[in-house]
């Protein structure tokens, strides 16, 4: 069971597919669609004029998800369905399984799997086909993994389901050996889904969805809640698998990045209709339809300009920046003549420890070190990029930054005071000048007060104005970060995700800080939405002189935004420097093989 | 696990033992003069304190509070009115001078009812309570989930006195549907126990399954969302299976956490059932004691039903953690 060439379906019903060799990018020509030609013969998926609507559970008209959709999977072909929030990609692939509720979800048209029309197909018949011959990878494996089995008793459960004949102890035999195939040892079957990492866990995902060795594979957003470096390794495995069992792959992302390095053909959707189809290469290098444009453009990559503008869905083709922001750290506190080129912040050998947990009463306790001997500097209008994956310790030391959490040990200076003690005068002046943007904009917003209640606080607190003035005030700060002035006695609710951040960030403005601490600001919006935001967060910080403390795992946002780039990794500083130096030349492996990932 | 277990039972000691001091306090707080109520009407300013001393009650609290302690973990002598000298056996809950007995003897006699009452009416409750709410889950929004939540809110709102009355009235006077609800041994003749006790199983069971069919039904609504339930219909498996292997499994925790409340409150005497169907449990035991001013046996009982809730609210929370491999115990 150690031997990783045992792939377990191979045994019974492997000798249709596997002889089906990998197919590259087709032609160009072959791309429009419907028509675009599958590779090899008959196309093992066929959708045509595919509509899926959901019912208003109010009783109002009916959401429309997809609309009159129509493509072609050829076997063994990797087709990318690319779409932002609402494009109606996910819906494509429930639709394919028969998932969607019927009491509350319309399908019409037609799917058929080699020639078996999947769309009102009965119950029975579309149990054989889920799992069997159309498998599904979700986004997050923890949560679509069940939390109560085994990984091991999971993957039978597939295998038993489609092989009825099959005992219990080949079920758990094949699936041992599908999970030893994805790099899971034989020993860790019986551990349940919470004691593995993320990317191991979608390996297990993968293994499941595989074990019954099925003609086409849907792949829901698989990688988005991993890390660079374990997404990776994931989408290589996967391309591995889908080569070696001949699989054709529907793989459903909004991350071009994701799509450009392991599909053929991509097709990009907007509203549930398609904008465009065509070989991935092709699309990417040459988009033809300006939606297609503006999100290649806005998708940044670690070749794109750093601090230009970036191509927005309304705007394709922005006007570049008139004078280039050069920033060094040192340059910029030696230049800083308010401050007398001070630091605005300084943060020297910072520790943070949470306790951990007790194993029996009385016993001592391991603390748990988030971080650990971290200094940072932040010079005045300087904006530091703050890297690491996930549970590398930025948040924590951006909260620290923030005075929302206590430091353990260390010392953290604001404008040349000590912050980690501080008085009642300084406190006063952090909570007007250092100010937070957050990663949900849909947290982030108090949902029963409008954006004049929301953004009228901060002046009330930290400036003399008067209600009208503040008012007034309320109606430029919107206007400042492109909403109109009149949407100021309207509720979060009523704003899509992209302007909500807009008024967080209005909400930062209002006290007029010098710091903004962002955590991952952008990474819960959409490519394009995402660039709209980047593009006012760059106008801003030109026009306002505020620092910024960057908090993100991506790099290439970090590269284009940041000046300087502080890299973590388990709570310690692995390297700090100027970006275009960490960016050509890191010093250390870890930022390279970061910056390998990000590739 | 061992460590959870250890801890638990400490826990479990420390709330019994804030019980047992409250319930000690209540003892002196209480209007009644236990050695009064104990002599009889008719006795003395002289009896009355003779009946105190031999009862031990001239001495301080603190003693006192020890010497019941002491009698529950080792057992004690203990003096009865009349000067006559017995021993109460270990789990000592003191003496009742009402029957002229140890409360423990007098629990432990009354207790069979109270458990066999406890334990049917569970039964019903989970059944009941668990089906209805499944069925009203699956046919979420329809009329077959509003006719069950309304039916299962007629339990919640209506009071046992009156349902018990109205079961009994209708079930066994006019059609003899069921027999008199009555208590006979289960070693004795089971179906006598069972058909004695099925009425008052039904009406306890439903009155008490409201708040866990609506529990279930909420539960399992929000659980058939989670994207585990939905890669189990991706696998293959029916609507049907996949729910009742992955969405009930899910939605297990708070329901077993209430049903171990539960569990802990009826077998503490179910007072209002047991005076309804005339049955002679640690219930009505412990109403007769309060009416008579027997404050041993108030207490007794108070403990019991203290020691109970501990029990299956700890046993919830064991089931739980083994239901739920993510929790940690410890």
């Amino acid at each position: 069971m150690t031997s990783s060439s045992a792939t377990a379906p191979e045994s019974d019903a492997a000798a249709s597919t596997t002889a089906v060799p990998a197919t590259g990018p087709v032609p160009a020509d072959a791309a429009s669609p419907p028509a675009s030609a599958p590779a090899a013969g008959s196309p093992v998926l066929s959708v045509r004029d595919l509509s899926v609507s959901f019912a208003d559970p109010r009783g109002d008209a009916p959401v429309h998800a997809v609309r009159g959709l129509s493509f072609d999977l050829a076997r063994g072909e990797v087709l990318g369905l690319v779409g932002e929030s609402g494009s109606g990609k996910s819906a494509t692939g429930l639709a394919v399984l028969g998932l969607h509720d019927p009491r509350t979800t319309t399908v019409t048209g037609s799917i058929r799997l080699d020639g078996q029309e999947l769309v009102g197909a009965g119950e029975q018949a579309l149990r054989r086909v889920r799992g069997g011959r159309v498998a599904l990878v979700f986004q997050d494996a923890l949560t679509s993994l069940s939390p109560f089995h085994t990984v091991g008793a999971q993957l039978a459960e597939m295998y038993r389901l489609h092989h009825p004949g099959a005992g219990r102890a080949e079920a758990r035999r094949q699936a041992a050996a599908m999970l030893d195939r994805v790099g899971i040892p034989a020993a860790r079957t019986d551990d349940h889904p919470h004691r593995f990492s993320g990317g191991m866990r979608q390996r297990v995902m993968i293994a499941m969805a595989l074990l019954n060795n099925p003609d086409v594979l849907i792949a829901d957003e698989p990688t988005t809640a991993l890390d660079a470096r374990v997404q990776d390794q994931v989408l290589d495995l996967l391309g591995e698998l889908q080569r070696e069992h001949g699989t054709a792959v529907l793989l459903v992302s909004h991350d071009l990045g994701v799509v450009a390095g392991s599909t053929d053909r991509t097709l990009v959707l907007r509203g549930g209709r398609e904008v465009e189809s065509a070989p991935t290469a092709a699309l990417l290098a040459a988009p033809r339809e300006p939606y297609t444009k503006a999100l290649v453009g806005a998708a940044l990559t670690l070749d794109s300009v750093p601090g230009t503008p970036l191509p927005t869905v309304d705007d394709p083709s922005p006007a570049p920046r008139p004078t280039p922001r050069l920033r060094s750290g040192a340059a910029a506190a030696g230049s800083g003549s308010a401050t007398g080129g001070r630091w605005l912040v300084e943060v020297e050998d910072l520790s943070v420890h949470f306790p951990g947990r007790r194993r029996f009463p009385g016993t001592r306790s391991e603390p748990v070190r988030a971080v650990e001997g971290l200094g940072l500097r932040i010079a005045p209008g300087e904006t530091l990029g703050l890297v690491g994956e996930s549970g590398s310790g930025k948040s924590t030391t951006s909260r620290v930054l923030a005075g929302l959490q206590p430091a353990t040990a260390g010392t953290v200076r604001y404008d040349g005071l000590d912050a980690t003690r501080p008085d009642r005068a300084l406190r006063r002046r952090l909570a007007k000048e250092v100010q937070l943007v957050f990663q949900d904009p849909y947290a982030s917003l108090n949902p029963r007060r409008t954006v004049a209640q929301t953004l009228e606080t901060p002046l009330r607190l930290h400036t003399a104005l008067g209600a009208g003035e503040r008012r007034q005030r309320s109606a430029e700060l919107l206007e400042q970060v492109g909403l109109p002035a009149d949407h100021l006695d309207r509720y979060p609710h009523e704003f899509s995700g992209g302007q909500r951040q807009r008024i967080g960030i209005a909400r930062a403005l209002a006290a007029e800080p010098r710091l903004i601490i962002a955590d991952e600001p952008v990474s819960a919006l959409d490519v394009s939405v995402q660039a709209q935001v980047l593009n006012l967060l760059m106008e801003l910080r030109e026009r306002l002189g505020v620092a910024f403390l960057f908090v993100s795992h991506d790099l290439a946002v970090v590269r284009h935004f940041c000046d300087r780039v502080a890299v973590m990794h388990r709570g310690r500083l692995v390297e700090s420097t100027d970006r275009d130096r960490l960016f050509a030349a890191p010093h250390t492996d870890y930022t390279r093989e970061l910056l390998a990932a990000a590739r | 696990m061992l460590s959870f277990a250890l801890r638990r039972i400490l826990q479990a000691l420390a709330v019994l033992a804030a019980v047992s001091a409250a319930a000690f306090a209540l003892f002196y707080a209480a209007p009644a003069d236990p050695a009064r109520a104990a002599c009889g009407p008719r006795c003395d300013t002289g009896q009355v304190a003779a009946v105190r001393a031999s009862m031990g009650l001239d001495q301080p609290l603190l003693t006192q509070y020890t010497d019941y302690l002491t009698g529950i973990v080792a057992g004690r002598d203990i003096q009865d009115v009349d000067g006559s000298t017995l021993h109460c056996d270990a789990p000592c809950l003191g003496y009742s001078y009402r029957l002229h007995q140890p409360v423990t003897e007098a629990l432990v006699d009354h207790l069979p009812v109270t458990v066999s009452l406890a334990a049917g009416a569970l039964a019903f409750l989970v059944v009941f309570g668990l089906g209805t709410g499944f069925v009203a889950a699956l046919r979420h929004g329809t009329r077959t989930d509003r006719l069950l939540s309304g039916f299962t809110l007629i339990g919640a709102s209506v009071q046992i006195y009156f349902l018990g009355y109205v079961a009994q009235w209708g079930l066994v006077y006019t059609t003899g549907l069921l027999p008199l609800p009555s208590y006979t041994p289960p070693a004795t003749d089971p179906a006598a126990w069972a058909g004695g006790m099925l009425l008052p199983w039904i009406v306890l069971g439903f009155v008490n399954s409201a708040v866990f069919a609506r529990l279930s039904r909420s539960q399992l609504l929000e659980t058939m969302d989670e994207e585990y339930v939905r890669t189990a219909r991706g696998k293959g498996l029916g609507r049907l299976r996949a729910h009742l292997k992955y969405t009930a499994r899910g939605a297990a925790g708070p329901l077993v956490q209430l049903l171990g409340l539960e569990a802990g409150a009826l077998l503490g005497g179910a007072v209002i059932t047991e005076t309804v169907f005339g049955l002679n449990g640690v219930g009505r035991f412990a109403t007769e004691a309060v009416e008579g001013q027997d404050l041993p046996a108030v207490v007794g009982a108070v403990l019991l039903a203290a020691c109970f809730v501990v029990l299956f609210v700890a046993l919830a929370d064991l089931v739980i953690a083994w239901l739920d491999p993510r929790i940690r115990l410890g």
